[in-house]
């Protein structure tokens, strides 16, 4: 049996994908809750790698004559949902930067102030003490 | 004008160093009793110093946050300090503080929540161009459908605010844009806000940031901003 074919490299390939995702994980480098979908979608090319069949029966069942083109399908699906869920947490991001930076620049404008005040209030303490003497 | 009633005037300001020193100081010939904030969006120029030698606290926002993320920090600080009426102005010089007396008059008498300074309500010398009338009319039905209220001006930056209007603000300011949804956030909370009249001057320096690029996204993005506010639930 020829050992380079596409069904080992891709098995190859989804196993070292799924160690490098780890290994980002591990180096906390990614997240643990943003690791999950691609280990998932790993374990998920392993499987359909391995057994081909089951995605020909899939392929079958549904009517698709062409059974890479349900792999097609599937992969497009899991991009969209990703790069969906991707936006969602950027919106959430770009609220609390904006809300940070808000608060930020506020807090920075009331030290600033309290700053002002003190050293005028010293500066009114020298000069009482200077009429004193 | 009530010497008990609190008012901060809010500008938001980008590269403005041209015009922002008149329109302080103008806004400061009106009364004594009115504070100014200038927030500071990341400008690059003089803005800050020359808003702080006309007399005006400054607020230094550390990048551009944009119009939205810049008048809400108005609206934080006008919340936090405690002020009773906050008015919105722009730092180019084409909102005529003299009619700042007229602009809060109905929040004082406790008439309305929010007041929007408008060029249409009587016939003024405000001449617009075409593309700009054509925006107006489609969001000033925009609104109407929506709200069942007649706007005439519905993308006017000269507005006052109650204290309602202010703590709401604080918790909620569309990012970019923000002019047309504001009305339609008013109404669809159960507030109230009328129009009174203004006289508009054209703008003293700067630029306008609308190109018809712009324009179309602005028409898209509020267009859905709106008609997506209509069913959310009150």
């Amino acid at each position: 049996m020829d050992f380079f074919n596409i069904y080992s490299i891709s098995i190859l390939f989804s196993i070292f994908f799924v160690i490098f995702v780890l290994s980002l994980v591990r180096r906390r480098k990614l997240r643990e809750q943003y690791s999950i979908m691609w280990l998932i979608l790993g374990f998920v090319t392993v499987l359909v790698s391995l057994k081909t069949n089951w995605l020909e029966a899939l392929a079958t069942y549904l009517g698709i004559y062409y059974a890479p083109s349900l792999l097609f399908l599937i992969a497009l699906l899991f991009c969209f949902a990703y790069l969906l869920h991707l936006t969602l947490v950027i919106s959430k991001l770009s609220d609390r930067v904006v809300r940070l930076t808000q608060e930020l620049a506020l807090t920075q404008r009331t030290a600033h102030q309290e700053q002002e005040q003190e050293s005028d209030e010293k500066l009114s303490a020298k000069a009482e003490g200077s009429v004193k003497l | 004008m009530k010497p008990d009633v609190r008012v901060l005037v809010i500008i938001p300001a980008y590269n403005e160093e041209g015009s922002i020193g008149d329109v302080i100081r103008n806004i400061r010939a009106v009364s004594a009793n009115i504070d100014v904030v200038v927030i500071n969006d990341g400008s690059k120029d003089l803005t800050v110093e020359v808003a702080q030698a006309a007399g005006a606290t400054v607020v230094d926002l550390p990048f551009n946050l944009g119009i939205g993320g810049a008048m809400q920090t108005g609206y934080l600080y006008a919340y936090q300090n405690d002020y009773d009426i906050a008015i919105q102005t722009d730092a180019d010089g084409q909102h005529d503080p003299s009619y700042i007396p007229n602009l809060i008059r109905p929040i004082v008498d406790g008439e309305v929540n929010f007041v929007v300074g408008s060029r249409y309500v009587e016939k003024t010398t405000y001449r617009s161009s075409a593309m700009r009338r054509v925006g107006m009319i489609f969001f000033a039905n925009l609104i109407r459908l929506v709200t069942k209220r007649r706007v005439t001006d519905p993308t006017s930056g000269f507005r006052a605010a109650d204290r309602n209007i202010i703590r709401m603000f604080a918790d909620y300011y569309p990012v970019d844009y923000p002019e047309v949804e504001v009305l339609v956030h008013i109404a669809r909370n159960g507030y109230s806000f009328k129009e009174i009249s203004v006289e508009m001057s054209a703008r003293q320096a700067g630029r306008s940031s609308i190109t018809p690029l712009k324009s179309i996204y602005y028409m898209v993005k509020v267009g859905l901003a709106v008609m997506i506010s209509a069913t959310r639930p009150r």
